[in-house]
C-alpha cells in the first residue's frame, strides 16, 4: 500500500480500534477530512466572531464599512479550494471502496443468516449455526449473507465493514482481521462476562439497518484468534447433553426476545414457562404444555399471549429441527 | 436615498393608515378559515407547522430521556420505535417541508414581488386544507394502531407491520399534494406577478430560493406520491413490487423513496438559505456578496439534488460504478454549498453588523450549517461512508442540516418578519437568550452523537451498550437545553402579540419591497402599486460592483 506523504492523526480520538486491513486507509481519510473540516470551520467561525465584534453597529445610522459585492479572485479561490478537496476525498474514498467491494479468491467462506432478531453464523464446513463468529488472524474472510424476513445490516465497526442483508438476494461482505482478540475464557473454558453481562474480548457486531423491536439486541461478537486456535474449531460448541443443547439453541434463536430471569422483553419470559397458565389475545385460556410450546415455535401467530405484540417469526424445520425443539423443551423444564 | 434609521417613536399610529391592515379588515372565524389572502393563509400555516414542531419536539425529548440509560429509561422497544417514527414523520412531512415555503414564503413572497397576492389564491387555500387533512390522517393512523417503520417506510418491514402504515402512507400522499400545490402556485407567481421594473436579477434571493424549491416540489413530490401508493397496494393486495416474498425488490423501494426524499432535503434547506440571505444583508446593512453566484448556486443545487439519491444506499449492494457516480455527484453539491457559506460570511464582513435577535439566529445557522455541510463530505466519501452509514454520525449530520439549519433559518425568518406580520415586537433580550440557548443546546446534543457515531453506535436503537452511555447523557442534557430555548421562544412570541410594543414601519431598515408595505400590510398589501427603479439591496450608499 502506498504510504501517504503526510500522516493524518486523529485529533479527537474517536474511531474504534483498527482491526482490519481496511481500517488504516479509512481512518487516514477520515482524519484528513477531520483536519480539513476543523480548519474550514475554524476559519468561518473566526471570521464570523471577528466581524460581529469589529464591525458591530455602534450607532443606529452607521453605514457598512465596505460595500463590495464582488471579488472575482476571492470567488474563484473559494470555489476552487472546496472543489479540489472534495475531488480528493472522492478519489481516495473510491480507491478504498474498491478494496472493500472485491473479496480475494482465497477468502474463507462463511454463511450468514439474519432474522428477527438474531444471526446464525455458519463457519466454513459447519452444519450447525453458531452464536458468535471466529475468524483466523491475517486471513481474508468472506460472508455470504441472506435474510429470512426483513432488511438487516452486518456491521463490525472495528473492521470498518458493513453490508445490508436483503431478503431475496445474497449479499457479500469481507475483511481481513489484523489484530487477535479472542474470547477471554475462565478456568473452566467458559467465556467471561463483565459487570454488564457482556462477553469480554472480541469485536462488536451490530445490526445497523432498522428491523423492528429486537433491532438493538442483534449484538454479537467477532473473535479473532490465531490459526492454531482456529484449527480447533472453537465455534463447534454443541454440548452433548440435551439441556445444554437446548440452552445453546436458545442463545442462537430466542435470546433477543425472551428473558430467563422473568423480565419482560419483546416476548414473555421463559422463566417458569412450562406449565404456565394465561390468556391469549382472543381471550382463550392456555396452559403451556409441550404441544403448545412446539406450536408456538412453528406457528407463533396462531396463538399470541395477551399483552404482547404479534411479531414472532415462524421457525421452520429447516431453521430449527424437531430434535432441537425437543432439546429446548428439556432445557425450559429446568427454568423454574 | 439616505441611510435608514428605524425610529421607534414614529411607530404608525392607529388611524394614520390609508386602509385597515389585513389583520383588521375582517373579523371572525370564517374570515380566516375561508380566506384567500396569502398573508392569512401564511399565518394559518405558521400556527400549524409550529404546533407540529411542538409535537415533534416533545417526541424528541422523550427519545432523548429514554436513552439516558443503556436499557432504555422509559419505553418498551416497540413503543420507542413508534415514538421515533412519529418524531420523524411529524418533523419531516408535517413541519419542515411546509415550514418555510408555506408559512414565510406565503407571507413574504408576494410582498417581495410587489404583488397584491399569489397568482392562484384558491389553490393556495386548497393547499392549506390538504395539509390539514394530511395531518389529521397522520394523527388518525397514530390512534388507529401506530406506525413503527421509521419515517422512511423501508420495505419489507413496512409490509409486515401493522395496517396503520397504509393510512400513514395516504397521509403522506395528501401532504405531498399540498406541497405540489404550493410549489406550482409560487412558480406562477414569480413568473407573472413581479412588479414593473423587477427583472429576474432584481429578485431578492429569498425569491430565487423559493423558486428553486418550488421546481423541486413540483417535479419530485409526485414520485413520493406514487411510491407510497405502491406501498399501500403492496401492503393490501401483494402486487409484488417491493416484497421479495411476492417477487418484488425491497431495494427498488429505497430507490423510489430517495428519488423524492433526497430532493426533499433541498426542498427543506433551499428556502432556509433564502431566509438567511435576506436576514444577513438587512442586519449587516450591506448588499449580498456574490448575488448572482448565490442565485445560480440555488439553481445548481436544485438540479444536482435529483442525481444523488443513490448515496443513501452505499451499503445496499450497489455496483462499484453506481457508487462511483453517486459519490462523484454528491461531492459536486458540496461546491455550491460552500460558495453560499462563504458569500454569507463575506456579506457580514465589513458590514454594519447589528446583533439583533434575527441576526443571532442567522449566525447560529451559519455555524451549524458549516458543521452539517462539512460532515456531509464524510458521508459522500465512499470508504468512510461504509463505516459511518446508519450510525449516529448520520443522525447528527442530518439534524445539523435539518434542525440546526432549516429550523433555525425558519426561526430567524419568523423573528425577522414578525414585526411586519403582526405590527408588534417581541422582547428582544429574551429572544437573544433563546437564540444562544438553542445554539449551545444544539451542539451539546449533537456533537456527542458525531463522536459515538464514528465509534459505531447504530441508529434507531432502543437500547445500547453501556460504553456509549456518557455520550447519550450529554446528548440528553443538550436536548433539555434546546427544549428550554424553544419553550422560551414560544412564550415571548405569544406574549408579544398581546403586550409587545408597536413595531416600527420598517423595524430593521430592510430595502426590499416587503418593507415598503404598511406595517402590518393592507389586505392587498400596498397603498400604491410599487415600481422597481433602483438597485437591489441598496442601503443608501451605492453598491460597488
Amino acid at each position: 500500500m502506498v504510504q501517504p506523504v503526510i500522516a493524518f492523526q486523529d485529533p479527537l480520538g474517536q474511531l474504534p480500534p483498527q482491526a482490519s486491513t481496511f481500517a488504516g486507509d479509512v481512518d487516514e481519510l477520515f482524519y484528513f477530512l477531520v483536519w480539513v473540516s476543523l480548519a474550514s470551520f475554524g476559519l468561518i467561525l473566526a471570521l464570523l466572531v471577528y466581524s460581529s465584534i469589529a464591525h458591530r453597529r455602534k450607532t443606529p445610522d452607521q453605514p457598512a464599512l465596505s460595500n463590495t459585492t464582488h471579488n472575482t479572485t476571492l470567488e474563484v479561490v473559494w470555489t476552487l479550494i472546496p472543489t479540489v478537496v472534495v475531488m480528493l476525498a472522492f478519489a481516495w474514498g473510491l480507491k478504498g471502496n474498491l478494496d472493500q467491494q472485491v473479496a480475494p479468491a482465497d477468502a474463507l467462506q462463511y454463511r450468514v443468516e439474519a432474522f428477527k432478531w438474531g444471526w446464525n453464523f455458519y463457519h466454513p464446513g459447519a452444519t450447525t449455526a453458531s452464536e458468535h463468529i471466529y475468524v483466523p488472524v491475517d486471513k481474508p474472510v468472506k460472508f455470504t449473507m441472506t435474510s429470512r424476513d426483513v432488511l438487516h445490516s452486518f456491521y463490525v465497526p472495528a473492521m470498518r465493514a458493513k453490508r445490508d442483508v436483503v431478503p431475496g438476494v445474497k449479499q457479500i461482505v469481507w475483511f481481513q482481521p489484523t489484530v487477535e482478540n479472542g474470547p477471554l475464557l475462565d478456568a473452566a473454558g467458559q467465556p467471561q462476562t463483565d459487570a454488564f453481562g457482556n462477553l469480554i474480548g472480541g469485536f462488536d457486531l451490530f445490526c445497523s439497518e432498522y428491523c423492528g423491536d429486537g433491532h438493538s439486541v442483534m449484538h454479537r461478537k467477532v473473535y479473532v484468534v490465531s490459526q492454531e486456535q482456529f484449527d480447533e474449531k472453537p465455534w463447534d460448541l454443541l454440548p452433548e447433553d440435551p439441556v445444554g443443547r437446548g440452552e445453546f439453541y436458545y442463545k442462537l434463536n430466542c435470546v433477543a426476545c425472551h428473558s430467563v430471569d422473568g423480565s419482560r422483553l419483546v416476548g414473555p419470559s421463559f422463566l417458569g414457562l412450562v406449565g404456565r397458565e394465561g390468556r391469549h389475545t382472543d381471550g382463550n385460556a392456555y396452559t403451556a404444555d409441550e404441544a403448545y410450546i412446539r406450536e408456538s415455535i412453528r406457528k407463533p401467530m396462531a396463538k399470541v399471549v395477551e399483552g404482547y405484540a404479534p411479531v414472532m417469526p415462524e421457525f421452520t424445520e429447516a431453521q430449527l429441527s424437531d430434535e432441537a425443539v425437543g432439546d429446548i423443551l428439556e432445557w425450559l423444564k429446568t427454568l423454574k | 436615498m439616505t441611510t435608514y434609521v428605524p425610529d421607534i417613536e414614529k411607530a404608525p399610529e392607529a388611524g394614520s393608515r390609508k386602509e385597515p391592515s389585513y389583520l383588521d379588515v375582517t373579523k371572525g372565524f370564517w374570515s380566516w378559515a375561508g380566506t384567500l389572502d396569502h398573508k392569512r393563509i401564511g399565518l394559518m400555516y405558521l400556527v400549524g407547522v409550529t404546533a407540529a414542531f411542538l409535537c415533534g419536539g416533545i417526541l424528541a425529548l422523550l427519545i432523548r430521556l429514554h436513552l439516558w440509560t443503556p436499557d432504555g429509561a422509559i419505553f418498551e422497544n416497540a413503543v420507542y420505535n413508534q415514538v421515533f417514527t412519529l418524531h420523524g414523520v411529524f418533523m419531516v412531512f408535517i413541519f419542515i417541508i411546509p415550514a418555510i415555503p408555506a408559512s414565510l414564503g406565503n407571507f413574504v413572497l408576494p410582498l417581495m414581488l410587489g404583488a397584491p397576492d399569489v397568482a392562484l389564491p384558491r389553490l393556495n387555500l386548497a393547499s392549506f386544507y390538504l395539509w390539514l387533512t394530511g395531518t389529521i390522517m397522520a394523527i388518525y393512523s397514530i390512534l388507529s394502531g401506530a406506525v413503527d417503520t421509521g419515517w422512511t417506510f423501508y420495505t419489507p418491514y413496512s409490509l409486515q407491520t401493522q395496517q396503520a402504515v397504509v393510512s400513514m402512507g395516504l397521509a403522506v400522499f395528501t401532504l405531498g399534494f399540498s406541497s405540489i400545490f404550493t410549489g406550482l402556485n409560487f412558480i406562477v407567481t414569480i413568473h407573472k406577478m413581479r412588479a414593473r421594473g423587477q427583472t429576474w436579477f432584481k429578485l431578492p434571493l429569498f425569491c430565487w430560493a423559493i423558486y428553486a424549491t418550488s421546481v423541486l416540489q413540483v417535479l419530485a413530490t409526485p414520485v413520493l406520491g406514487i411510491t407510497v401508493l405502491l406501498l399501500a397496494f403492496e401492503h393490501l393486495y401483494h402486487i409484488g413490487i417491493f416484497d421479495p416474498a411476492h417477487g418484488g425488490d425491497p431495494v427498488l423501494f429505497q430507490h423510489f423513496f430517495w428519488f423524492y426524499s433526497h430532493p426533499a432535503v433541498y426542498i427543506m434547506i433551499l428556502p432556509a438559505m433564502g431566509v438567511i440571505s435576506e436576514v444577513v444583508t438587512v442586519h449587516s446593512r450591506k448588499p449580498l456578496f456574490g448575488y448572482k453566484l448565490l442565485a445560480f448556486s440555488s439553481i445548481s443545487i436544485a438540479v444536482i439534488s435529483f442525481l444523488v439519491w443513490g448515496h443513501h444506499m452505499f451499503t445496499s449492494g450497489e455496483s462499484e460504478f453506481v457508487m462511483l457516480a453517486f459519490s462523484f455527484l454528491t461531492m459536486l453539491v458540496a461546491i455550491p454549498t460552500a460558495i453560499k457559506e462563504f458569500s454569507w460570511v463575506a456579506t457580514i464582513w465589513g458590514g454594519s453588523v447589528a446583533l439583533t435577535a434575527p441576526m443571532l439566529y442567522a449566525i447560529a445557522f451559519l455555524i451549524i450549517f458549516a458543521i452539517g455541510g462539512l460532515t456531509g463530505v464524510f458521508l459522500g466519501t465512499l470508504s468512510v461512508d461504509i463505516h459511518l452509514h446508519d450510525t449516529y454520525f448520520v443522525v447528527a449530520h442530518f439534524h445539523a442540516v435539518m434542525m440546526g439549519s432549516t429550523a433555525l433559518a425558519f426561526f430567524a425568518g419568523v423573528h425577522h418578519w414578525w414585526p411586519k406580520m403582526f405590527g408588534r415586537m417581541y422582547n428582544e433580550t429574551l429572544a437573544k437568550i433563546s437564540a444562544i440557548l438553542i445554539l449551545v443546546g444544539f451542539n451539546v446534543t449533537f456533537l456527542p452523537q458525531f463522536a459515538m457515531g464514528s465509534q459505531g453506535m447504530p441508529r434507531r436503537y432502543a437500547t445500547y451498550i453501556p460504553e456509549w452511555q456518557i455520550y447519550h447523557q450529554w446528548s440528553t442534557v443538550g436536548a433539555v437545553i434546546l427544549g428550554i430555548g424553544f419553550a422560551l421562544m414560544l412564550g415571548y412570541l405569544i406574549h408579544s402579540l398581546f403586550a409587545g410594543r408597536k413595531a416600527a414601519a420598517n423595524e430593521w431598515g430592510g430595502v426590499t419591497m416587503d418593507w415598503e408595505s404598511p406595517t402590518p400590510p393592507n389586505l392587498y398589501n400596498f397603498d400604491e402599486e410599487p415600481v422597481v427603479t433602483g438597485e437591489l439591496y441598496d442601503y443608501g450608499h451605492g453598491a460597488k460592483h
